[in-house]
């Protein structure tokens, strides 16, 4: 019988596994992105465009001290700066573009969603509403919406960011010099297969952080809801001690998770900076045979800089990515629940109105 | 009656306050309030200076060790690369470059987790303060606001805190330090350049503050407008029943509907203004780049000035560090982001914390043992709103081990003056006396842990039912637990049960039936064999055969306490000794049963009528069978 009431309120929910595979929930998000679809074009567009003339100026460097200042050419400042400005004032304003419509569509697309559990809620059956599940249900279009609103407004937009800052960065980088970029990279796999390893941690500790969470709100609701009887017995501080236990687990766990959180860090910056050794060393003798020129060794030391830190962030945003789904397929799960029972009003309730 | 009072109440509650509440907002200038929010914030800070102390430390190290990269590359290019080129050194500038990299990196680290752990301590701080400032609240604190509401407080709006928290300081620090430094390295190689460089900061600045102040008060309203979303929507699934009867699904639906379109309208209104701001910083500074190429040319132009390598080190050099400082000032603007929304959160936090208490322990309470349990009222007078009172000069005696039962309508202020007596709320004027002390006199503690109250809402603890009987006495023996169980008629029930009194209640436990954790509530109530009894009216929302239950576990528990009872239906009435009938707030009839049948008044209406209704409803239900 339960079973073909959905499955969002079961008990053991938080730490079932996911069902729908994610591109099928990217594509139902999709379907209510479809009516903001121009925003979500010129949005994503211009993340793209804003990632790629953020690239240009390092190269732009490259060309003024290679091109003008070295030659001592000066006239050349006539076409550089003006198409300096360009790549900066452009790259300005598509991240105007990028920040205002992905607002757009994000604000509208979580609140559409909110909107349709909201309805669902108002005509499933009211056996969801039983003693004990109140706190999971409610959490779907409070808690899980504002993680979904914020992986859109700020996850996907730093995902897509980094795609495109890092695809172009290689791209140009392969263009300047083939043999330093590859010198470059080679710390790159080392890199990533620690944040993965260490990510691991990351990520266990994480939930922990979420499962005491999710005690301690448990805790406080329980014992506010019991205030009166606390107070009428005058046990205060006996409560009082539980909770603070309880406030001490999540305090532990949270400071645990902030120290693994962030201790990949220093070899990651350890790995870029072996890279940046590389370059230089390298780089200062190619200079010398005139193998390459003194911009391009500055621009690759820049590129270096521009391209690892958001691989590594994008590495560690998969816990957000993560995150966001199961709140998207929890949401989804209370919008697709079969409304089976229209439950029997009594009559007599309807002439009180 | 009372189910379609408060049902009526629960909605109308809901779906208009809050969108005019939502509508209300005006986006003011939240400069100056946010300026106060963020003192009382860091005194909450003082108390781990020794933290602070080290994220000092760690910050000036690390913007020290972050600044040394570019300036060795310097060196490499004027040095090693020249003229004169002498490669003997690279590998010295290499070894340097990397010993401050990993440097770096550990201070980083370092500071990030020293960051963490202070603001964790300060969130605990924060919620601990929260959570007892609640549990010292008075009766009227709670019936006003509602728990969902009191626990999203202390979860989802502190979690914006701790957001802003975790980082703020170094992030600050780190624009600061970082500006110095920088400044410090090139002033010297060319003061010119630097200042043509920096010239762009007052702009950067400019801006940064004018997002901050532009967007604050719409974030402000949208953190605002969300927490309340929030508690709207708890309060529709934890009265989903009652929206149904009332059929006002489609209200409560629009309600919500139109207040979230006010919301989308304001995160995007604040998305247009950040999005104009907000990259504007780095923008500038980059920007700022090309001028000093400018000058560079310039120079360059001059007669005499020929252009040697070092000169192309220094102009990399220059536009490098600019490169570097558009990192820290994106930081801080994302962190007064942050303190935005952190701002709101604790602005909703705080606004508990500081509610006033009502009820508090005079300075010269003691601990009184209460011997007889005589009470006395005198001249009585409470209202929640000092002009409008509840209950009006209210004078009565009640003797030790008697048992009075309270009458009225409802509305009539019969909670109100029970409530009065463990001082869940506070009289205005007039005085209440047991066994012939004030009950000022008392501790609160002292007062309340003897006087046996048995609240209208029946609340269990998660936990076992022995747990539960024994909440007011901790240390209670089995033998007292057995005993106040028995008292209330719930013994043998407890003993059928598997685990007995081990047996487990709550969202994990057995279900129990209303009159089954009714009597636990009694037995909880008797646990510390108290003198007096207070019971509100439990009977309201029970069936007959529950109602006996009850009833049989009322009369044990009363039979040699004072007891005041609320009552409602006469099965509770024909046990008490005396009969207290409240009307709009006053006594208007106090007296045995027959000495008030005898006067002919209210309280004889009221007795025809429920056994009229009784009679008729026994005819009912023949009829239906």
């Amino acid at each position: 019988m339960s079973g073909s009431y959905g499955t969002f309120s079961t008990k053991q929910e938080e730490k079932r596994k996911r069902t729908v595979p994610d591109r099928v929930l990217i594509r139902r998000v999709y379907e209510y992105a479809k009516a903001h679809r121009r925003s979500l074009i010129v949005g994503v567009s211009a993340t793209m465009a804003g990632a790629l003339t953020g690239l240009g100026s390092p190269y732009m460097h490259a060309i003024a001290i290679d091109q003008i200042i070295t030659p001592k050419n000066l006239s050349g400042f006539i076409w550089w700066i003006p198409l300096f400005a360009a790549i900066v004032l452009g790259n300005y304003v598509f991240q105007y573009i990028q920040t205002y419509q992905m607002r757009v569509v994000g604000e509208n697309v979580v609140a559409k969603m909110r909107d349709d559990m909201i309805d669902k809620l108002q005509v499933i059956s009211l056996r969801y509403f039983s003693e004990g599940e109140i706190g999971r249900i409610i959490s779907r279009p409070t808690n899980d919406a504002n993680t979904v609103r914020i992986f859109i407004r700020m996850g996907l937009t730093s995902i897509l960011i980094d795609v495109s800052s890092i695809l172009g960065a290689f791209t140009i980088m392969f263009y300047l010099d083939l043999r330093l970029s590859l010198l470059a990279m080679s710390v790159l796999p080392v890199a990533l297969l620690l944040v993965w390893y260490l990510g691991k941690y990351s990520r266990a500790a994480y939930r922990r952080t979420l499962i005491t969470t999710s005690g301690l709100t448990a805790r406080m609701q329980e014992d506010l809801a019991g205030i009166k009887v606390t107070q009428a017995c005058a046990q205060e501080k006996e409560t009082g001690k539980k909770f603070l236990k309880s406030q001490d687990e999540n305090v532990k766990a949270t400071i645990r998770a902030i120290f693994i959180g962030s201790s990949y860090t220093p070899f990651v910056i350890g790995l870029r900076l072996i890279g940046t050794m590389i370059i230089l060393y390298y780089g200062a003798n190619a200079v010398l045979n005139g193998a390459i020129t003194l911009g391009i060794l500055v621009a690759f030391i820049e590129y270096q800089f521009s391209y690892f830190m958001p691989l590594v962030d994008l590495v560690s945003t998969y816990d957000q990515y993560q995150s966001a789904m199961s709140a998207i397929e929890r949401m989804f799960d209370v919008i697709d629940t079969k409304v089976e029972v229209l439950d029997a009003l009594p009559e007599r309730s309807i002439a009180l109105q | 009656m009372r189910h379609f009072d408060y049902a009526k109440k629960t909605i109308m509650s809901i779906a208009k306050p809050l969108l005019d509440y939502s509508k209300s907002l005006k986006p003011q200038k939240g400069f100056t309030q946010s300026f106060s929010a963020f003192k009382r914030l860091m005194k909450y800070h003082k108390r781990y200076y020794w933290l602070i102390t080290a994220i000092v430390i760690l910050a000036v190290i690390r913007s020290i060790l972050f600044a040394l990269e570019p300036l060795y590359t310097y060196l490499i290019i004027i040095n090693v690369i020249g003229p004169p080129s002498n490669t003997s050194l690279l590998p010295g500038y290499l070894l340097v470059i990397i010993l401050a990299g990993i440097g770096y990196a550990i201070s980083n680290f370092i500071l990030t987790y020293v960051h963490g752990v202070m603001s964790q301590y300060i969130v605990r701080d924060i919620r601990t303060e929260y959570y007892r400032s609640l549990q010292g609240k008075s009766f009227s604190f709670h019936d006003s606001v509602g728990v969902g509401d009191l626990t999203s407080r202390a979860t989802v709006d502190l979690r914006l805190v701790d957001m802003f928290l975790r980082t703020w300081l170094g992030t600050v620090l780190n624009a600061v330090f970082t500006t110095i430094i920088i400044i410090a390295i090139i002033l010297p190689i060319s003061p010119i350049m630097t200042l043509i460089s920096m010239a762009t900061m007052p702009f950067i600045f400019y801006f940064t503050t004018r997002l901050w102040i532009d967007t604050m008060p719409l974030f402000r309203n949208m953190q605002l407008i969300i927490g309340r979303l929030g508690s709207y929507i708890q309060q529709n699934i934890i009265g989903m029943k009652t929206v149904r009867i009332f059929r006002r699904e489609k209200d409560i639906a629009d309600g919500f509907k139109e207040v979230e379109d006010i919301y989308v309208n304001t995160a995007i209104s604040a998305g247009k203004i950040q999005s104009i701001y907000m990259p504007l910083g780095p923008t500038i500074l980059t920007l700022g780049i090309a001028l000093v190429y400018v000058y560079a040319g310039y120079t360059l132009g001059i007669p005499g000035s020929a252009l040697a390598v070092a000169q192309v080190g220094d102009i990399i050099l220059f536009a490098r560090y600019m490169m570097r400082l558009s990192f820290p000032i994106r930081d801080v603007s994302q962190t007064l982001g942050t303190w935005i929304a952190a701002y709101a959160g604790l602005e909703r936090v705080l606004e508990m914390t500081d509610a006033p208490r009502n009820v508090e322990d005079l300075p010269d309470a003691k601990d009184i043992k209460i011997e007889k349990g005589k009470l006395e009222l005198e001249n009585v007078t409470f209202g929640y709103a000092k002009d409008r009172p509840v209950l009006n000069n209210v004078t009565f005696t009640v003797q030790p081990g008697e048992k009075i039962a309270i009458l009225g309508a409802t509305g009539s202020g019969k909670s109100s003056l029970i409530y009065l007596i463990p001082r869940f709320y506070d009289i205005q004027a007039g005085s209440i006396r047991i066994d012939g002390t004030d009950i000022h006199q008392f501790k609160l503690a002292s007062l309340r842990r003897q006087i046996g109250v048995v609240l209208q809402d029946v609340f269990l603890f998660s936990g076992t039912i022995k747990e539960n009987i024994a909440f007011g006495k901790p240390d209670a023996s089995m033998d007292e637990i057995v005993q106040a169980a028995k008292s209330a008629r719930i013994h043998d029930f407890i003993e059928s049960l598997p685990d007995g009194y081990d047996t487990s209640v709550g969202e994990r436990g057995v279900t129990l039936s209303g009159g089954q954790k009714q009597r636990i509530t009694i037995a909880r109530a008797l646990v510390t064999n108290p003198k007096m009894l207070i019971m509100d009216d439990s009977l309201s929302f029970v069936d007959a055969k529950t109602e006996q239950e009850i009833q049989s576990a009322i009369e044990e528990a009363t039979k040699t306490r004072t007891t005041l009872i609320i009552a409602q239906r006469f099965s509770t009435i024909k046990t008490a000794e005396k009969i207290l009938v409240l009307e709009n707030g006053s006594i208007a009839e106090f007296g045995t049963h027959d000495e008030l049948i005898a006067k002919n008044g209210v309280y004889k209406k009221v007795y025809e009528t429920q056994f009229v209704q009784k009679a008729s409803l026994i005819l009912e239900e023949m009829g239906g069978a």
